[in-house]
């Protein structure tokens, strides 16, 4: 019996127009918008390539380039509008990155930031979550309203199969059709000779595909519980769009906007202030320092032990006012918290976190690589030092390589695990609460 | 006609829809209010601090130009978060922009919450919900055909259904901006004069002329799509298109169709520049030098601070072409957004508001024309003008054995009475200006009104009403 009410709503969301329609619209979007992700990111790319090409001979500032996600023509995430470039050397040690023509003249950030992008994570996010929506708005309520539950449930078939023949049906129309949509951004990206799948990259793939079923599961309840509380189709569609734009559009805004105001954030004067009472004591030991080395560079002389007091007394200073830089980073960090925890109660917040995650685009892959930074900055310390002690080894000394740590997709997996539990429960949830409504629904 | 009106107005203020707008539009416009307040405040305590700081510093090195900030932000913000608050003002005008108030850069991007975001997305998506039942619904139920059965023409159930749907978006609306400017006016009394109220209401206007697109476009699908649910599923569709992917996409493809070349190419060609424009230079002074012909310390420094002036001037030059380049690209990527509707609404806002943009390039305007009266003053009272890039430059010759250290000249600080330093006023374009600036996306939005209500029109005639 059960077989047939799955085989029954499949033929029934196969053959409606609302899913021809849902469907067309995703594999244009998906397509064209892969598509043109792929040549923003085999730009990106190029330009990695280049940057890397003509920084290998640096010693004193050292020049590190952040590498594109190949999965960021997937979900663009943040990789696109964090920067591209870091300059550190033992004056300077930024916290962000910026774009390739340096911190100060590049104007980066200013003119990419009014747009976002669109990718195969907002066509699910967006479009197929309104697919299933439309899908699934009228699964009880229609049927209540032409008379052809009152009869479905005349057989000798339980309330609760019937409720779940629904959803397996449902399922497996929307489950098909993010499989198309998959197959499709993959069979682009296979396709195209900037990208090459690894079975790394095709396991997070697998995993984004993973998590979109769960967060499309997540609405297809929500709707299938929505049309059997309400009576009346339109009524139950007219209530799932509402909750849609809440949940998809003005929540996650919302929790943003709301974080950043309730959380404040210290000025730069109050960052500088704070730099200078930690470097107080070290004050004068530090302009002794660049008045010897100033006079040395203006008599064009060069003294060793002056290059090396001047080098320990400025590492020191960079050390200390990257103290305070990093805590500031760890408050703009607590701050993204704040707003990712009040956002929580939204599929999409969950959703966009784990794609991102999984993608390589979000700002813990950032902060992974300013990590790798900070490391590198010690071990170059450590080069540069040896410049004053012992400069035949300094000469002959190889240079420090950059490297972080980047997780893999088994890694991203079970750190997002909590989000896949939440989208699981919400969906166990609303399908609880639908059955329990169903079981007291008056038929007639 | 009257009837139907009241009749629709009547249905439209009992659905949920409405009832859910107006609870929506109250939290979102007293939201709008709260950031807005607090944003100006924060705004005004930078602006002041920074006004003060250059009264007390007045400085022949280097100024520093602050933006008013502006308190209409709040009908359009216009990305007033990622414009630097001024700009700081070197000799030669060497414009740099003042790094911005403390922001949060590990935050996803989200629009501000201003009336242009809350018009554009949720009112224009409650008014296609409002009107997608328009026709198809009352033909689904056979309430069109007894309706049209009277002597009632089917242009006047349209406009009178038009009518309905905008004056019913048109309670929640001016409602929320209520909400909103009262907690500005009380919050901050100071933010809001007698001046403003032209922009408002020309907001408000410009709100239902938006809205209005929506509504014709609701109407025409809806008499030309027989099923109310098919009729939403498309209405919704052309909705994501609008709204989200047209505005968004032409970021990206604005850099695929422009020819300017990338940051990358531009930051490329920064090594050979200096090579060629500073350390060239310096290398023909040395070999002057070597050759004999400089042979005082004096003439050597005139010479290399000729070179290094020269050589920063191309550099400066070449940064100025890159920040060109991307503003070039920045409006290729709103004219092609320009294709949307919302984008029009949007831009147009912004005109209303004076942000955006338009308000940066106004005030950089402003900023250069400045510059030529700083760099007047700087000559009249240290007698001479030193231009300086991001980079300084330091090198040695030495000269009968003698080291000579050369490095790039640096401003000359005025010591006497700088009592005369002339004051930076930043112009305020009257609404008219504002308007005209606003004129070809209100042209726009025009356009999409007209097409969207002939092919209504022209829907509802084809009808068929069985």
């Amino acid at each position: 019996m059960l077989k047939a009410i799955v085989q029954r709503e499949i033929l029934e969301y196969l053959k409606s127009s609302k899913f021809l329609i849902g469907l067309c619209l995703t594999v244009v979007l998906v397509v064209i918008s892969t598509f043109i992700n792929i040549g923003d990111y085999q730009q990106r790319q190029q330009d990695f390539l280049d940057a890397k090409e003509g920084l290998k001979k640096q010693r004193i500032s050292v020049k590190i380039v952040r590498e594109p996600q190949i999965l960021s023509t997937l979900v663009q995430g943040r990789d696109r509008e964090l920067g591209s470039l870091i300059d550190i050397s033992y004056l300077y040690l930024p916290i962000q990155t910026s774009g390739y023509i340096g911190e100060y003249a590049s104007q980066h950030h200013r003119y990419v930031c009014g747009f976002a992008s669109v990718d195969f994570a907002f066509v699910v996010r967006v479009v197929l979550s309104l697919m299933v929506i439309f899908l699934a708005y009228n699964s009880i309520s229609e049927e209540r309203t032409q008379g052809t539950l009152k009869l479905a449930l005349a057989n000798p078939l339980p309330r609760g199969q019937l409720l779940f023949g629904k959803l397996l049906g449902g399922l497996f129309v929307v489950l098909g059709s993010l499989t198309i949509a998959t197959l499709i951004a993959v069979f682009v990206m296979v396709l195209h000779p900037a990208i090459s799948l690894d079975r790394e990259l095709s396991l997070r793939i697998l995993a984004m595909w993973g998590v979109s079923a769960l967060y499309l599961g997540t609405f297809f309840t929500l709707s299938l519980m929505v049309s059997t509380i309400f009576n009346r189709p339109s009524v139950a569609l007219l209530v799932l769009l509402q909750i849609w734009i809440v949940v998809i559009v003005i929540y996650p805004n919302l929790s943003v906007i709301l974080s950043q105001h309730l959380m404040g954030l210290p000025g730069s004067e109050e960052l500088e202030d704070r730099q200078r009472a930690l470097f107080e004591s070290y004050e004068q030991e530090y302009d002794k320092a660049w008045e010897a080395f100033s006079k040395m560079v203006d008599l064009g002389q060069r003294d060793q032990e002056i290059g090396r007091k001047w080098f320990e007394v400025c590492s020191q200073r960079t050390e200390l006012f990257h103290r305070i830089d990093s805590e500031y980073s760890q408050q703009l960090t607590r701050q993204r918290h704040l707003a990712e925890n009040m956002g929580l109660l939204s599929p999409s917040v969950l959703y966009n976190s784990v794609m991102q995650r999984l993608a390589g685009t979000d700002i813990r892959e950032f902060d992974d690589f300013m990590e790798g930074v900070e490391r590198l900055w010690h071990k170059y310390l450590e080069l540069w030092a040896l410049l004053y002690k012992d400069r035949e080894a300094y000469q002959k000394s190889k240079h420090p390589e950059f490297a972080y740590t980047t997780q893999s997709a088994a890694d991203c997996i079970v750190q997002t695990l909590p989000q896949w539990i939440l989208l699981f429960l919400l969906s166990a949830a609303f399908f609880v609460v639908a059955h329990a409504v169903f079981m007291r629904k008056n038929v007639g | 006609m009257n009837a139907i009106i009241k009749r629709e107005i009547l249905e439209h203020l009992q659905s949920l829809q409405f009832i859910i707008l107006i609870i929506l539009s109250i939290l979102l416009f007293s939201m709008n209010g709260w950031v807005s307040v607090k944003k100006h405040r924060e705004q005004m305590r930078r602006y002041s601090d920074g006004v003060t700081g250059v009264a007390q510093n007045q400085s022949t090195v280097e100024t520093s130009l602050y933006m008013r900030p502006n308190p209409l932000v709040l009908l359009a913000d216009g990305g007033s978060k990622y414009q630097p608050p001024g700009y700081s003002l070197g000799p030669k005008g060497k414009l740099t922009s003042l790094p911005a108030g403390p922001k949060n850069f590990k935050m996803p991007f989200v629009p501000e919450l201003d009336w242009a975001f809350i018009i554009k997305v949720v009112f224009s998506l409650y008014v296609l919900l409002l009107a997608f039942r328009g026709i198809s619904g009352e033909k689904e139920i056979g309430t069109l055909r007894l309706v049209l059965s009277n002597t009632l023409r089917r242009n006047q159930l349209l406009i009178a259904k038009y009518i309905s749907i905008i004056l019913t978006t048109g309670i929640p609306l001016i409602l929320g901006g209520l909400v909103s400017l009262c907690i500005v006016s009380i919050l901050l009394p100071q933010a809001l004069s007698l001046s403003v109220v032209p922009r408002i209401g020309l907001m408000v206007i410009l709100a239902f002329f938006y809205l209005s697109i929506f509504a014709f476009l609701g109407l025409f699908v809806s008499s030309l799509v027989g099923r109310s649910s098919v009729v939403l599923l498309i209405l919704l569709s052309v909705w994501i298109l609008f709204v989200v992917v047209v505005p968004n996409v032409s970021g990206i493809l604005s850099d695929k169709l422009s020819s300017v070349p990338s940051e990358f190419q531009t930051a490329r060609q920064v090594g050979p520049i200096l090579k060629e424009q500073i350390w060239a230079r310096i290398d023909k002074v040395k070999e002057r030098v070597n050759r004999g012909e400089l042979t005082t310390e004096e003439a050597i420094k005139r010479e290399t601070d000729r070179a290094y002036e020269e050589g920063q001037e191309e550099i400066r030059n070449h940064y100025v072409v890159y920040e060109n380049a991307m503003k070039r690209r920045a409006n290729a990527a709103r004219n092609l957004s320009r294709l949307s509707p919302t984008a029009l609404f949007q831009f147009a806002s912004e005109s209303l508001a004076d942000s955006g943009p338009r308000r940066e390039e106004r005030f950089e305007r402003d900023a250069k024309a400045y510059s030529s009266i700083y760099d007047n003053y700087i000559l009249e009272k240290v007698g001479r003008l030193v231009g300086t890039s991001y980079w300084s430059f330091g090198s040695g010759i030495t000269v009968n054995g003698k080291y000579i250290n050369i490095s790039s000249p640096h401003p000359q600080e005025y010591e006497g009475d700088k009592s005369d330093f002339p004051r930076f006023a930043e112009s305020s374009p009257n609404l008219a200006v504002n308007v005209q600036e606003a004129f070809l996306d209100l042209a726009g939005l025009s356009l999409w009104n007209l097409i969207l209500a002939v092919l209504a029109f022209w829907a509802i005639w084809r009808c068929d009403v069985r």
